[in-house]
Formats: structure tokens, C-alpha cells, sequence
């Protein structure tokens, strides 16, 4: 994908189930084919695509594609192709143990009941986890390319808004002076003693209950000191995906909900000042009629009669509802990308057609290149 | 059991794309029928089962879409709102309250207040008092949200009364919790699609959903393909020349998609312990009331 030349990081973004996994995978892979070391950062649960690549468990690690693999697919690429499997919990886990300045703080954070919920719950806080490892992995400097695979809950805010959401609950000033007096309380571990006070804090205890406030202040002085670190990477984090180096690439299928979900997506992008690299839709229903040849019935009996099949159980009628229902497919399909295409104005957007079959190996993906504009 | 459409309350999860609006409104299109009044709750960013009906969206106001289905689209905001004035009473404390800084971080870190009050909204409609010596809704039909799975929402209780055990919300959540979990009054459906993802996280979803002993309900398979050609008949076809390309390309394609729809539907019904409801695929250049009629009358037998 010419679109992606040079660039170091490739966000795949969309809804859930166009094959945003499967896109991001065929993306590495033709940058293994052209001599790169790719990696490919999936957080989706697509197992038979992960067992496939020879990836069976969910954790942390970087694993090398066997190039038993890829001669199984007989490919011989030129680079390395490297795929990751995240989970996100573990990867907030391990951020903190790294960040904390002593075990104890890590452990006060990690035992903490809204920490828990932050790191799990919080809208935008596993989109943050998520490039935060990618720009680890982006700075360790043993990738060429890195292709994240977003996690597929994720709503264009979400991701777009992640970095600041998450600052603005570590921290909050507005917040630490309501608190004021439980934070002081629980500085010095007295947070049975203290209630909450003030008309504000009173309030919202009455919807939640004190018990959570004192939780919120304890999490606010456990994280006391990890905060400037956690700021000054997160604008890191923040200038490496609005940069050059960073694609977003949209995937959707022709499903006009999910079109309109891929468009919401571009505007909150343009709206931050990031071009879309590329539009990628999955699944086009490829319009028979294009081969040309008879489709309706008395033409198709005639056909039939010429190839000297027989017209047993009204073979003619089902082929002409067959063909009739694939064309109005079709048309629905070419109607949406249509759109797209006058939406997104400039943007190079690929069509894969619905595949036969789903893709499960390396030469499945290496078969969807061919329409990401390979050759 | 009561079947499905005696119920109270009845859940549609599953993932985004997988018809679930469309599923709701044949739903309650079907008990309407019955002479149910029902209530469809759109808990979903955007509202559609009024679209479906040809009808301009509800937005918070209920309105009738056809005789006995009514629809209204439960947005957070407004719900946070109307929720927190029906505790404070006062519109000035909701505004110190809320309509500050410190709440807004407040709400951010609350585990999923959002998603909560939407709940109780949900819940407040489901146990409307009587009106004239009936129920005001003899159906509560909830479209649940997409966002990872629905299960997030229907574990909002539980995972807020982890965090929080005092208070009104608290109160509120418990009870929910307990309608929840009553096969009287309440189904949670599951719609998936014959697809991989679709029907991987619908094996999740049901097994998670089993696990917290929510009521199961059936899993819709939307979408089924049903084969129309012998494997003989297609490759008859295919090899016959160019007359027939179109007509093989078509009929390949279709028996291919089948293929997979079979799969997927065994793979299912061998992993999934619920009734499975096969809704078929339609090929329809728009999807409205009439899509919607058909899909109600296709899966009602099983209701």
C-alpha cells in the first residue's frame, strides 16, 4: 500500500468485526515481504488467525512468525514478520510496577479498587495501554513497522481522547481540592477518620457512598510522585500519533452503519489535525454480472439447454434469484463505497471483495495483498 | 418458564453489526402483535428502530411506532440528569453538584455511571406502575450497547456494588440485580451472525453470560444462508462456458457463503446451550417496516 510507504506505525482503526485483525496482519506481512521487520500488535481474541501465525497465548511477548510458516505458504520474505498478542490489564500492570518508585507503591496502586476499575473499565484507558506499548516498542528501535491492531470496542473518541482522559484522572486539581482533607487523612493512613465534607463531596457521597471517595483519595496519594512521568510520556505518546511517522488507516466493511461509524471516525481525526493514511473496506460483494452472459429466465433456460444441463428442480429459476440477489448485494456494496470515496475525498481507499473462504494462514493474507495494492 | 414474549424485560446483546436492533424491534413487533404494549429502549449511541418503522427518531420522549410499540432512546446525559434531580430534588444542588470540574472527574473514574444511570432508566420504564389498572408496559424490550459486550452493561451492578455499597445508586443497582437474575421476569437474548468473530465472541458472551446466571435466553442467528445448489450443480455450471460464467460465479458464491453459514451454525450449536433461532438472510435493497415484518413472522414460532 503505496499510502503506508515510510511510515513507522500503522493504526488500523474501525468497529469491531471488518477484519481489522486480519488487515493489520496482511499490512505487516507485506512489509516482512519487502525486507522490513514488522511486527504486528493484535489485542482482538482472532484465535484461529493467532494459531495460524503459530501465536497460542495471550501475553506480552513478542513472537517471531516460524518461517517454517511462511514456507508452508510458499512465501520467502525478505524481512521478519513478528506478531504480539496484548493483554491490556497486564500491560497497565507492568507499567506501574516499572513507573513506581518503590514495590510498596506499586502494590498500593495494584490492590487499589478504582485503579482496578481504571485499568479495566475506564472508556479510552486500554486504547491508551495499547499505544502506550507501542511506543515503547516504537522507541526500543528493533521494529521498522508496527502495526496496531485497536482494541474493538473502541469509538474514535475513545482512542483520539484516551491520553488526556487518563491524566485527568491520575490527576485532577479540581478534584484534590474537594478532596483536600481525606487526601491529607489518607497521606498519613487515617482514612477511617476522616468524612467526606464540603457540599460537593457530601453530594456525590450520597449517590456512591463515602466508601469510594475514600478509595478515589487513597488512589490519588498512592499515585503521588508517578505522575510527571506518566504526563511527560503521554505527550510523547501524543506527538509520535499525530506525527508523519504515524498512519491511521480506516478499515470498515460496506455495512452502511459501519460506514457511518468508519466516517465518524475520520472527522475526529481530521479534527485532530491527523490525516487518514488510507481506507481499507472488507467483504465488497463482487457483482456477477460483470462476466455479462444471460441473467434473467427464459436466457438462462436457453443457456442451460445449450450446455446440455439439465433444467432439473428448477435450476433455471434459482440460478436467476441467485443472480438477482447477488446484484442487488452488489449494488447495496458499490452504493457505499461510492459514498466513502465522495466523503473521503483524496483518500486511497481498497476494496477486498468477500472472500470464499475466512482467512486463516499466511497465504490467506498474503492472497487479501493483492487488493491492498500490491502486486 | 414463561417463553420469551411473557417476560418483563428482554435484553438483545451481542456485537456491533450483528442486527440487534433488528432483532428488538421483531421482538417487540411480535409480542405488539399479541396485543403486548411494549417499550423498545435504545441504549445505543445512535437510535434506529424508528427509522425501521419509517417513523422520525423518538429521542427521550416515548412515542408510538405502530399500534402497541412504542420506542425511546435512553442517552446518558439526560439520564445522569434526571436521575440525580429525582434524588437531590433540587435543580441548584445538581448544578454545584455536577456541573463542576471535580465531577467531571468524578464521573470518568465511577466505574461506568453512565452506563448506570442508562440502567436505571431502563429499570424505571420496565416497573412503571399501573395506569388504569394495568401494567403501563407489558414488555420492556432493551437494546443493549455494542461496546465490547453487552456484558459490560448487564455487569454494571456488579461491578459498581463491588466499589460501592451505600447510598441510593447502591440501593437501586441491588434491585436490578435481582430482576436480572429472575427467569420470570427477565431474558437475556444473544444475536450473532454466521461469521468467525460474530460467532467466537457470541460463545464468549454466552458462557459469561451463563456464568454470572443470567437468564438465558435464545441466540439469534442472523443473517443464515441456506444452501440452493448441489456441489454437482455448481460445478456443472461453472464448467459450462462463458454463457454461464455469471450464473456459475453466482451460484459458487452462494454455496460458499452457505458453507460457511452451516459452519458457523454448528459450531455454535454445539458450543451455545440455547435454543438457537435461525433468522435468514435478506436480500432487500432497503431494510424497513416490511424487512422488519418478515424477520418478526420468521423467528415468532420460536418465541
Amino acid at each position: 500500500v503505496r499510502p503506508l510507504e515510510g511510515r513507522k506505525i500503522i493504526c488500523c482503526v474501525g468497529s469491531g468485526g471488518v477484519g481489522k485483525t486480519t488487515t493489520a496482519a496482511a499490512l505487516a506481512l507485506r512489509s516482512a515481504m519487502e525486507g522490513k521487520r514488522a511486527l504486528v500488535l493484535t489485542i482482538d481474541p482472532a484465535r484461529r488467525l493467532a494459531n495460524s501465525l503459530g501465536l497460542r497465548e495471550l501475553g506480552n511477548a513478542e513472537t517471531r512468525i516460524d518461517p517454517a510458516h511462511f514456507a508452508e505458504a510458499k512465501l520467502s520474505p525478505r524481512g521478519e514478520m513478528w506478531a504480539m498478542m496484548l493483554d491490556l490489564k497486564r500491560a497497565w500492570d507492568e507499567l506501574v510496577r516499572r513507573d513506581a518508585r518503590s514495590p510498596e507503591q506499586a502494590e498500593a496502586i495494584l490492590g487499589n479498587k478504582i485503579y482496578q476499575s481504571l485499568s479495566t473499565a475506564m472508556a479510552g484507558s486500554l486504547e491508551y495501554i495499547a499505544m502506550e506499548k507501542v511506543y515503547e516498542l516504537y522507541a526500543s528501535g528493533r521494529f521498522d513497522v508496527i502495526v496496531l491492531d485497536t482494541p474493538p470496542t473502541s469509538s474514535a473518541l475513545d482512542f483520539l481522547h484516551a491520553p488526556d482522559r487518563v491524566l485527568d484522572v491520575l490527576d485532577n486539581n479540581a478534584m484534590r481540592l474537594v478532596l483536600g482533607p481525606m487526601l491529607k487523612a489518607g497521606r498519613l493512613g487515617l482514612r477511617m477518620l476522616v468524612r467526606p465534607s464540603g457540599l460537593v463531596l457530601r453530594t456525590l457521597a450520597r449517590f456512591t457512598g463515602s466508601d469510594f471517595l475514600r478509595d478515589l483519595a487513597e488512589f490519588m496519594v498512592a499515585f503521588e510522585g508517578m505522575y510527571e512521568g506518566f504526563k511527560d510520556r503521554a505527550s510523547e505518546v501524543k506527538a509520535l500519533l499525530s506525527s508523519e511517522r504515524t498512519a491511521f488507516v480506516l478499515v470498515t466493511s460496506p455495512n452502511p452503519l459501519i460506514t457511518q461509524e468508519a466516517l465518524f471516525f475520520h472527522r475526529a481525526l481530521e479534527e485532530a489535525g491527523i490525516r487518514t493514511a488510507a481506507v481499507v473496506v472488507n467483504r465488497v460483494q463482487r457483482d456477477p454480472r460483470r462476466h455479462g452472459g444471460p441473467d434473467n429466465l427464459p436466457a438462462l433456460k436457453e443457456a442451460l439447454q445449450l450446455a446440455q444441463i439439465k433444467d432439473t428442480d428448477h435450476l433455471a429459476e434459482r440460478l436467476c434469484e441467485t443472480l438477482t440477489d447477488q446484484a442487488i448485494l452488489a449494488d447495496l456494496d458499490r452504493r457505499e463505497v461510492e459514498r466513502l470515496r465522495r466523503t473521503l475525498n483524496g483518500v486511497p481507499l481498497f476494496t477486498v471483495p468477500r472472500l470464499r473462504r475466512d482467512v486463516h494462514d499466511l497465504a490467506g493474507l498474503w492472497q487479501i495483498d493483492e487488493y491492498l495494492g500490491g502486486e | 418458564m414463561p417463553a420469551l414474549l411473557d417476560r418483563r424485560l428482554v435484553v438483545v446483546t451481542g456485537k456491533g453489526g450483528t442486527g440487534k436492533s433488528t432483532i428488538s424491534a421483531a421482538v417487540a413487533l411480535a409480542a405488539a402483535r399479541r396485543g403486548k404494549r411494549v417499550l423498545v429502549c435504545e441504549v445505543v449511541a445512535k437510535e434506529r428502530v424508528a427509522d425501521f418503522f419509517g417513523r422520525p427518531p423518538s429521542g427521550t420522549q416515548i412515542h408510538e411506532l405502530v399500534p402497541n410499540l412504542y420506542s425511546v432512546h435512553v442517552r446518558p446525559r439526560e439520564s445522569m440528569r434526571e436521575y440525580a434531580l429525582m434524588t437531590l430534588r433540587y435543580e441548584t444542588l445538581y448544578r454545584i453538584a455536577f456541573e463542576n470540574a471535580a465531577a467531571r472527574y468524578f464521573l470518568a473514574a465511577a466505574p461506568s455511571l453512565a452506563e448506570i444511570v442508562m440502567l436505571g432508566k431502563v429499570f424505571w420504564h420496565a416497573s412503571r406502575e399501573m395506569e388504569r389498572g394495568r401494567l403501563r408496559w407489558d414488555m420492556v424490550v432493551l437494546d443493549a450497547p455494542a461496546t465490547g459486550h453487552g456484558l459490560t452493561f448487564l455487569s454494571v451492578p456488579e461491578v459498581f456494588l463491588r466499589l460501592v455499597s451505600e447510598g441510593p445508586l447502591a440501593r437501586d443497582m441491588r434491585l436490578m440485580q435481582s430482576v436480572l437474575a429472575d427467569p420470570a421476569k427477565c431474558s437475556i437474548c444473544v444475536v450473532t451472525l454466521p461469521e468467525e468473530m460474530p460467532a467466537n465472541e457470541a460463545i464468549d458472551l454466552d458462557r459469561a453470560l451463563r456464568q454470572r446466571q443470567f437468564p438465558a435466553g435464545p441466540l439469534f442467528l442472523n443473517g443464515a444462508f441456506s444452501s440452493r445448489f448441489s456441489a454437482q450443480e455448481v460445478a456443472s455450471v461453472t464448467r459450462s462456458g462463458p454463457m454461464l460464467t455469471a450464473a456459475g460465479e453466482a451460484a459458487d458464491n452462494h454455496e460458499s457463503r452457505a458453507a460457511l453459514s452451516g459452519h458457523y451454525e454448528a459450531v455454535l450449536r454445539k458450543a451455545v446451550p440455547r435454543e438457537l433461532v435461525k433468522v435468514p438472510f435478506l436480500f432487500e435493497r432497503s431494510f424497513g417496516a416490511q424487512a422488519i415484518d418478515k424477520v418478526s413472522r420468521a423467528i415468532e414460532g420460536a418465541l
